[in-house]
């Protein structure tokens, strides 16, 4: 029996279509409030997951509860935001037409729309373009009313199956903002996206999912094994430095090739870790260029997942 | 019911932004002009010859304006068939366009429940197409009215039993949109309605040769498609006593019009006929994956 406090929760939901498993026993978490990525794959079953999640498609096994029940309960579904990866709108309507049309569906009151769309058309960079018909925007304008229709109602939970695959990189940008924002008010958003970077800078945690199957979910920190690679580049690297840089981490790396220049790569276990290594090579009195702590890399995790390798954290939690 | 009229809505500004509504007056205003002129033309003609012959006026209800009343009965035949051709087109892609275009997606993860969708849609559509069928049957039966003096004897059963008909075809157009592809059900509809047709015909020539076989090969056709049947029922309203009596001495050797009235159970299984697909088309998408 599946809880009912998290935004969205599966127990081996599958979807069978003409005798072959799109999903395939998927099951998953995300707790409210998260950004969750959802990656994958071309045919993984992601959208077919996202579908199933808004009611769209009916699982042929398995159990799901979103914001604590059924997506095929319209109270459920008031609650929810989705933008379609395509965003195919009633071109004959103007924005603000949409948007209001979506807004009366939604179960908002006439008085609340009339605030509320001008509010989301300005938020996705669309104030002023309102009273224009959808079927002259371009791909990257119909993306961002699509965007606002899913906000357009404060969702609990909004769904973004690639929310930026239009956009300009001002686009992505302002989506990754609002994304943000999103998260700020404690409203859960689930990503689903091609763009690993994207997924990086703005998912508490992400699911890989392969043939309809979760490979693995957790947080970044949790899939790399829980370590913080840290670039540091110094002037010089005496003994006493290099001790006192061991206690505060694992050295696992010393390039001394470049004259006038010393490089390392130092593993440490949490990010307060940091401001002690600069304290610890100031103190020494070493002059200090660079000290980068890397992000978890998504993507070479993604592509050793996809083929069946074992990921970089694995090993290094090994 | 909120949402659902909250879609119709939606379908009745769809068919005025898309133009479908003027585009239609525009031609169809055309078209009533056109058929009025020859009308005119028509009577004009026929007062002419009884001046000719020395009489001094011709009796709406008489033999003599035999054409006028034939003109009005083929003009309301005009306005049934553009009406269904309307019913089907405008129609044909209500739920399955949506959802092959993507549009539907976004519509149903909304708090809207399916039937309601497709109770909107029917609904939307069936008032642009009924609506559309009354207006022309007005204009068209008001002009020869105030252009010739002839009035139907009961012009008001014959033009709901015409729109009933248009009920039924959006309804089995709706259902065949849950189900098929926009051109396969097109297709669909309208080989249903041709078995309709094809029904009148193979009753007309039963009762002419007085062969069971195509009378009952005739009243099921009916029964699987009564648009035809209630274009007959129509036609029975329109003639006057003179044109029934015509029909009567050859036999309704002429497919196209009746001298009997309807049976009142066929009115009733049209519009069972249109409830039930409504309702079964609620249900079919109310079950169906996107």
């Amino acid at each position: 029996m599946l809880g009912a406090v998290s935004a969205i929760e599966t127990r081996e939901l599958r979807k069978v279509y003409r005798g072959r498993a799109v999903v395939d026993g998927l099951t998953l978490t995300v707790e409210e409030g998260e950004v969750f990525g959802f990656l994958g794959p071309n045919g993984a079953g992601k959208s077919t997951t996202v579908k199933m999640l808004l009611g769209l498609v009916r699982p042929t096994g398995g159990e799901v509860r979103v914001l604590g029940g059924s997506p095929d309960d319209p109270g459920i579904r008031a609650r929810l935001g989705f933008l379609p990866e395509q965003f195919r709108f009633q071109t004959w309507m103007t924005g603000e037409e949409f948007l209001n049309f979506h807004g009366r569906l939604a179960g908002l009151a006439a008085a609340e729309v009339r605030t509320r769309v001008p509010e989301v058309l300005a938020r996705v960079g669309l104030a002023g373009r309102g009273r224009e018909a959808l079927g002259g925007y371009s791909k990257g304008m119909l993306q961002r009313a699509g965007l606002a229709a899913a906000i357009l109602a404060r969702p609990r939970l909004v769904f973004l199956d690639e929310p930026t695959s239009a956009l300009d990189p001002i686009g992505r940008v302002e989506v990754r903002e609002i994304i943000e924002a999103l998260r700020g008010e404690g409203v859960a958003v689930f990503l689903n996206s091609h763009l690993l970077a994207e997924v990086e800078q703005v998912c508490d945690r992400v699911a890989f999912v392969k043939a309809g199957r979760v490979l693995r979910q957790g947080s970044l920190r949790e899939l790399t094994g829980g370590v913080i690679p840290v670039e540091i580049v110094l002037d010089t690297l005496s003994s006493e430095l290099r001790s006192a840089l061991a206690r505060l981490g694992e050295v696992r790396h010393v390039d001394a090739n470049v004259p006038g220049r010393v490089g390392l790569e130092l593993w440490v276990e949490r990010e307060d870790t940091l401001p002690a290594l600069a304290d610890a090579i100031h103190g020494h009195g070493a002059r200090l260029y660079t000290l980068n702590p890397r992000r978890p890399d998504l993507e070479t995790m993604f592509l050793d997942l996809m083929d069946g390798q074992v990921p970089a954290g694995e090993v290094a939690r090994a | 019911m909120r949402n659902a009229l909250l879609i119709a809505e939606l379908s009745l500004r769809e068919a005025v932004r898309k133009r479908l509504v003027v585009v239609l007056l525009l031609l169809t205003a055309a078209f009533v002009g056109f058929y009025l002129y020859g009308v005119w033309r028509l009577e004009w003609t026929l007062d002419q010859r009884a001046i000719d012959a020395g009489l001094e006026g011709r009796s709406t209800t008489g033999a003599a304006n035999i054409p006028v009343m034939y003109a009005a009965l083929f003009g309301m035949y005009l306005v049934f068939f553009l009406g269904s051709l309307m019913a089907v087109l405008s129609t044909v892609g209500a739920v399955s366009a949506d959802v092959e275009n993507g549009v539907m997606q976004s519509v149903l993860a909304r708090p809207i429940r399916r039937a309601e969708l497709v109770a909107g849609r029917w609904l939307g559509f069936t008032v642009v197409n009924v609506g559309y069928v009354a207006l022309v049957s007005a204009a068209l039966l008001g002009g020869i009215a105030a252009l010739t003096g002839f009035v139907p004897p009961d012009a008001l059963p014959a033009v709901g039993l015409i729109l009933l008909a248009i009920t039924l075809l959006t309804a089995l157009t709706v259902l065949g949109s849950t189900l098929f592809t926009t051109l396969a059900n097109g297709i669909g509809v309208f080989v249903l309605y041709g078995a309709g047709f094809a029904g009148g015909i193979l009753t007309a020539i039963g009762s002419f040769s007085d062969s069971p076989t195509l009378l009952t090969l005739g009243r099921a056709a009916s029964v699987l498609m009564p648009t035809n049947s209630l274009w007959l029922g129509a036609t029975y309203h329109l003639q006057p006593e003179v044109l029934r009596q015509l029909g009567e001495a050859t036999r309704g050797a002429n497919p196209l019009f009746s001298t009997e009235p309807i049976v009142p159970g066929m009115v009733l299984w049209a519009a069972v006929y249109a409830a039930l697909a409504v309702a079964l088309a609620m249900w079919r998408f109310s079950r169906r994956d996107l």
